[in-house]
Formats: structure tokens, C-alpha cells, sequence
């Protein structure tokens, strides 16, 4: 039978709490993969015909000064 | 154990440069979601959220400075003051790395006794690698199971009942789950 997504939770919380010197390289590729596809994503929005403000609209970014592709 | 920064993730980068310069000033607290990311739950977020202690407006300038000069923008406004007022009115404000619209630190002040419960309550948790202050475990899992609810949210605080079951107390948990009914809800 499948896993339930609770179960997998579990046996990843235990796999830390069992290993808290091996679990941090698996999660930090996985965290920084999710900032690495967000930069990719990023630059090709701005690429596009108004990409530039729907990034302003996502982000709700108001001080434009901050991010340079803005200007 | 603490990590070297060549070792941290994003996130954890991001959070560490930041608090290092709030934690100059007044105390603080990193409070609910990545408290269960940076102890080892395997999720996304696009932002962290931060609880300082109320401080003045010439402290508020110089830490604004401070984190500008340090490659922080917030997303808001480049104006200290306009940013203070936010603060003021219990309105939080996020920051960035300059150029980068994530990940945002989410930050406010102290409103209440709960968030002053939080601030006196904090703890460094050694499994992080982070040396920075966190909300205590207790404090997290009963916001998440009284106050937020959602599936992520009560996914969070199965994991940090099972990663830090030898800090659980449960007489604790049920306490603060009180103040929350008592104070936000």
C-alpha cells in the first residue's frame, strides 16, 4: 500500500531526529533547488512583454529603488 | 553543532546575515515555518517571519541603516520613518536581498503578552546548525495546532513533536494554547 503523505512525514522527522549529522545535505539541495528554479523563472519572466510588472504585482513590491531590473 | 556558512542553504543564509545584524540591537525571535525547515522539514517558503522587541525610532534608523548597507532592502519603502510607522501599527514589513524578490524576512514588533511570552521563552536549537533565536518548540507546535490549522501547518508540528520529542511538554503547549484563544482568536 502507498505511503500516506502523514506517514512520510513521520519517517522523515525520525530520520532527523535519528541522524542529526547526515539528514542537512539532501534538505539544503532540495531548499536551494526551489531558489535556483525561482531565479530561473525570474529571469525569463522579465524577458517577457510586461514580466517586469507582474513580478511587482506577485511581490507586491512597492520600493522599486531595491531591485535593479525595475528601473 | 553550528554549520559553516559555506554549508547553509539559502534560507539559512539569508537568515543568519539578518538576525546577525538584528540581534546587535534588541532581542528577536524567528517564529513559526522555518522553524520547522531549518529543523530539517522538507518544504518550501518563500518567507521567514521575525519577532523583535518594540525599540525607538533612532534604534529603528540605525538597524534600517545597518541592514540597507548590509544588502537588505525592504520591499516597502526605502524611508526608515514611513517603515517605523508600519511597525507602530502592528503592520509587519518584509525585506529582501537587494535585486532578490526572494526569500523576504517578515518582520515585527512585539505586540503582546504572548509575543513577550515568545521573546523570553526563546532557544538556540543546536540541530539547526543556526545559531540564531527561535520561538520555543512549544510555543510553535500550539500555534500551528490552535491558530493556523492548516494541513501545512499541522504537518509542521508533527514533525517538531517528533525531531525535538525530548523538549515536548505538553502542560506548555496546552497553557499557550489558552493565551492564543485568549488573545487572537
Amino acid at each position: 500500500m502507498r505511503e500516506s503523505h502523514l506517514e512520510q512525514i513521520e519517517r522523515w522527522a525520525k530520520f532527523v531526529r535519528d541522524n542529526p549529522n547526515s539528514w542537512q545535505k539532501s534538505h539544503s539541495d532540495f531548499i536551494d533547488a526551489i531558489f535556483e528554479n525561482h531565479e530561473k523563472f525570474l529571469q525569463e519572466m522579465i524577458k517577457t512583454p510586461k514580466g517586469r510588472e507582474k513580478l511587482v504585482k506577485l511581490y507586491d513590491i512597492k520600493n522599486r529603488e531595491g531591485y535593479s531590473w525595475l528601473i | 553543532m553550528q554549520r559553516a556558512i559555506n554549508d547553509l542553504n539559502i534560507l539559512s543564509r539569508f537568515c543568519n546575515e539578518f538576525c546577525k545584524i538584528i540581534e546587535k540591537y534588541c532581542d528577536y525571535i524567528v517564529v513559526s515555518g522555518f522553524v520547522a525547515i531549518a529543523s530539517g522539514r522538507t518544504r518550501g517558503t518563500e518567507d521567514i517571519d521575525l519577532i523583535m522587541k518594540k525599540v525607538d525610532l533612532n534604534k529603528w534608523k540605525i538597524i534600517f541603516d545597518e541592514l540597507y548597507n548590509n544588502g537588505f532592502i525592504c520591499m516597502q519603502s526605502n524611508d526608515y520613518k514611513e517603515i517605523y510607522n508600519y511597525l507602530n501599527d502592528n503592520i509587519s514589513v518584509r525585506f529582501t536581498w537587494k535585486d532578490k524578490p526572494l526569500p523576504e524576512m517578515e518582520i515585527k514588533f512585539s505586540k503582546d503578552s504572548l509575543d513577550e511570552y515568545q521573546l523570553k521563552t526563546k532557544v538556540k536549537l543546536s540541530l539547526t546548525g543556526l545559531d540564531i533565536w527561535f520561538s520555543n518548540i512549544n510555543v510553535n507546535i500550539a500555534f500551528k495546532e490552535e491558530l493556523l490549522k492548516s494541513p501545512k501547518d499541522l504537518e509542521d508540528a508533527r514533525h517538531l513533536r517528533i525531531v525535538f520529542e525530548e523538549m515536548v511538554d505538553e502542560e506548555e503547549i496546552r497553557r499557550v494554547k489558552k493565551l492564543i484563544k485568549e488573545l487572537r482568536l
